[in-house]
């Protein structure tokens, strides 16, 4: 029987990590964010108003996403960015919003409302350019996250020191990354099955996709494999934990097929910020969904304070 | 147009256009177990659909398992272990990513896609695709003909009432099994695409009718095969599994890896093949 929450998760720091990502943000920081934002009245309800939103990001592209807004309660609201997962396009965040956040459901680069210039396709994304942390196609992937808080940021009707994100898988490896690229300015942190941490030891424990990319990578580069380790060194969650400061809720499905628990479990020991750690037995990457979303709701909004 | 003139219609213009199929292999999914293809088909329209074939490696004849979209952009590529049992099929329906040369789903919006006319619905062209592959999966040299199932969503009944050489089909997460009620529940996605539609000026009687065309409860008398429908309430799914001949419920538990392992276990004993988890304990 595996012993998945005390196996060993080992991934090297790059020397530059830091510098790597400080030089990210750095060009970002060239590009003006130019948000924009169109009304969408056949989207919006009576509870809450829709927006099509997009912004300047990593390289100058430009990011879409969805922005929805509370008509009820009073402003400033708590700011929400929900992180897509791996195979998922980013919903209206309607239901966040009717909690009271002002919650952005971000499409990074490549998911089908960002991916006029950038298309890596699926399966594609995970493997794109791996063998060059420099041109790895998650970079901006990342970075499109940070700038998506940026914008919330920058809104009027959302209160900066309330700002939280929230995602399970990808949507979860994204929230350690970017909630440590912004260390004060993110103040709750909801992680469900986190993938990307531990990048290179997950395809060793299971064969589901979309770690399998990387097994069917190396099966036709076998002698890639120290370049793609040292390749996704830069991009493990593993690595970006240590900075994160905001109290983080992590859940994990004990039985997850998709994201191994060892994996999870590595995370959890890593943060060095406030955080709690829910395990659900028989479960696989659900989580503990359904029923674990009111679990986040409620970690949530002790950390955010939405008034609905 | 009534529902069987409607289905027959399709029919008429799958069997009218060849599927002239171009099978390319993928080294990067090829192993010891099995060899995996990219394999593109024809369906109605005509539209150039894609699918992931994998065959196993050895002496067939195999059973097969055709894995219908779920509803989203993209559908992951089939899992080794069925890769190792089953000649799979996983189709990337119109739309979808690597079936999106000439037509890209949106979503939020697949879902009202030329709602308001059943013969413009987008679903008609996906539920040909369905079939489509279905056909094409029968017809291959390995699959043992006795042995085919389909599962996903309301698409797999669709296919298996339409293909009766089907002999299983497994289902859960169905969008449009009673949706117009089901849109009412909540402003979830997909089903509140149905919401939005409705605000942009159409009609609950008009998108209803065009919906009933697609609602698995008037498919599943038709379903010969033994058919599991996964469920979270059982009320509510009752008259579904009702109106399945050889229709069984599973209630899910939400131990996503139970219900997994629960689902893997009823189709490998439905063909004859051994239960395989995918989380190796």
């Amino acid at each position: 029987m595996r012993d998945v929450e005390n196996a060993t998760v080992e991934v090297a720091r790059p020397d530059d990590f830091d510098e790597f990502w400080a030089a990210g943000l750095a060009d970002c920081a060239t590009y003006p964010l130019d948000p924009v934002l169109t009304e969408m009245p056949t989207l919006s309800t009576p509870l809450v108003v829709v927006y099509d939103v997009s912004y300047v990001s990593f390289g100058g592209l430009r990011v879409s996403g969805w922005y929805a807004v509370p008509r009820g309660g009073e402003a400033p609201y708590p700011g929400l960015v929900t992180i897509p997962g791996y195979i998922s396009e980013p919903t209206i965040p309607k239901e966040w919003a009717e909690l009271g956040y002002a919650a952005l459901a971000v499409a990074p680069r490549g998911k089908l409302r960002s991916n006029a210039v950038f298309n890596p396709g699926y399966p594609g994304l995970l493997t794109n350019n791996i063998v060059d942390h420099n041109t790895y196609g998650y970079r901006g992937f990342y970075l499109d996250v940070v700038r998506a808080v940026d914008v919330l940021l920058e809104r009027p009707e959302v209160d900066s020191s309330r700002i939280g994100l929230a995602g399970s898988s990808q949507g979860g490896g994204l929230g350690i990354s970017t909630a440590a690229l912004r260390p004060d300015v993110i103040k709750a942190v909801a992680c469900g099955a986190p993938y990307l941490c531990g990048i290179m030891t997950a395809p060793t424990l299971t064969r589901s996709y979309p770690y399998e990319e990387i097994n069917e990578y190396l099966r036709l580069h076998p002698k890639d494999v120290d370049r793609v380790r040292e390749t996704v060194a830069y991009y493990d969650g593993l690595n970006f934990a240590p900075a994160v400061k905001a109290p983080t809720l992590i859940y994990l499905g004990l039985e997850d097929d998709v994201c191994p628990p060892e994996t999870g479990f590595a995370l959890h020991r890593v943060l060095t910020c406030p955080k709690t750690l829910r395990t659900y037995e028989n479960c696989a990457h659900h989580a503990g969904l359904p029923g674990v979303m009111r679990v986040v709701e409620d970690f949530l909004a002790d950390h955010l304070k939405p008034v609905i | 147009m009534d529902f069987l003139e409607y289905w027959n219609a399709v029919d008429d213009e799958l069997a009218a256009i060849p599927a002239r199929p171009v099978l390319d292999l993928v080294p990067q999914r090829t192993d010891s177990a099995a060899t995996t293809y990219a394999v593109r088909i024809t369906s109605a329209g005509p539209y150039r659909v894609f699918g992931s074939l994998s065959i196993p490696v050895g002496d067939g004849p195999f059973p097969a398992l055709l894995q219908v979209p779920r509803y989203g952009s993209v559908n992951n590529m089939a899992h080794p272990n069925d890769r190792s049992r089953y000649v799979v099929l996983t189709l990337m329906h119109r739309g979808q990513r690597l079936a999106d040369e000439f037509f890209r789903a949106a979503y939020p919006g697949l879902l009202t896609l030329g709602i308001d006319d059943p013969s413009t619905y987008i679903y008609r062209g996906i539920a040909a695709d369905c079939l489509r592959a279905a056909e094409f999966l029968l017809g291959l040299r390995e699959v043992d003909p006795a042995r085919v199932a389909v599962v996903g969503n309301e698409l797999a009944i669709l296919t298996a009432a339409r293909r009766p050489a089907i002999s299983a089909v497994r289902v859960s997460d169905l969008v449009l099994y009673r949706a117009m009620e089901a849109r009412l529940w909540s402003s979830h996605y997909p089903l509140e695409e149905l919401n939005d539609h409705l605000r942009s000026g159409s009609s609950a009687e008009v998108i209803g009718r065009t919906l009933s065309y697609f609602d698995p409860i008037r498919h599943a008398p038709a379903v010969t095969a033994r058919t599991l429908v996964g469920v979270e309430d059982p009320g509510w799914y009752v008259p579904l599994v009702d109106a399945l001949p050889a229709g069984e419920a599973y209630q899910v538990t939400h131990l996503d890896g139970t219900d997994a392992d629960f689902y893997d276990a009823w189709l490998a004993g439905q063909v004859g093949v051994p239960a395989m988890s995918k989380f190796v304990r």
